[in-house]
């Protein structure tokens, strides 16, 4: 009997997204390793330094985009595994509205801690 | 554009199903295990950044371990994951769109040679400081 599953699946919106903030990712995660463990002295910031990095405007809003593209990709695929299991329609609906919910939490505690950092 | 419609009871199976894959199968099986361990890793870098709310201390104290060799080297593993899921993740973004389905095999080996030199060059860095 022939694998039904052999090929990989087609496109859905939510693997549109998943793509385009892959394709940030590749961008902001770049930017965020090579500024954060690769120019930094010793390969991290200390506490002084993390507070001057975050206080620059401009890598400020590098920063939260990146938060905002690596929560949403990384929801967006543990959706697509979960739902790739089988779910029902009810529950696959009940997983869309947690990993929601989870990922306002986590910006939302990402954007906290940032704020702790630079006031 | 819509999803594939498996069968429920297949679609549960469908991981543990190893007859007829083919290399793309395999490669976009390894960019959901590598996404996994950046899932977890993204949740426990959050967890760690929590340290900054609690002063220069806290966060300068962690810092001296996190210098440690062993902290280097999971450093050195977690990029081995950002590289294959990333580069694999293009060419699975390339595939979706029907770009280079016919050189996937090749564009797989190619993305994945690259992977291991950026790591490598990656690694010296990191531990030459």
């Amino acid at each position: 009997m022939e694998n039904p599953f052999a090929e990989e699946p087609k496109p859905t919106a939510a693997w549109l997204w998943q793509v385009f903030t892959g394709i940030g990712l590749v961008i902001l995660l770049g930017l965020h390793f090579i500024a954060n463990h690769f120019i930094a002295k010793g390969g991290l910031r200390d506490f002084a330094d993390v507070v001057a990095y975050l206080r620059n405007p401009v890598i400020l809003v590098l920063e939260i985009l990146f938060l905002l593209c690596v929560t949403s990709h990384a929801l967006l695929g543990v959706r697509a595994i979960l739902v790739d299991l089988g779910l029902s329609e009810q529950a696959e609906k009940r997983v869309s509205q947690a990993l929601t919910l989870l990922g306002v939490l986590t910006v939302g505690y990402g954007l906290w801690v940032t704020w702790a950092v630079i006031r | 554009m819509t999803a594939l419609k498996y069968p429920k009871v297949q679609r549960a199976g469908r991981w543990f199903d190893v007859r007829r894959r083919r290399l793309g199968m395999w490669a976009y099986a390894v960019n959901r295990i590598t996404g996994i361990g950046l899932v977890v890793y993204l949740y426990l870098h959050l967890a760690v950044l929590s340290l900054l709310s609690r002063g220069p201390e806290t966060w300068d104290s962690f810092v001296s371990m996190a210098r440690s060799p062993f902290y280097l080297s999971l450093d050195v593993i977690l990029l081995a994951g950002i590289l294959i899921h990333g580069l694999n993740g293009l060419r699975i973004a390339l595939t979706g769109f029907d770009v280079g389905v016919r050189q996937q095999k090749m564009l797989f080996g190619v993305l994945m040679l690259g992977a291991a030199i950026l790591l490598a060059v990656a690694a010296l860095k990191i531990f030459g400081g």
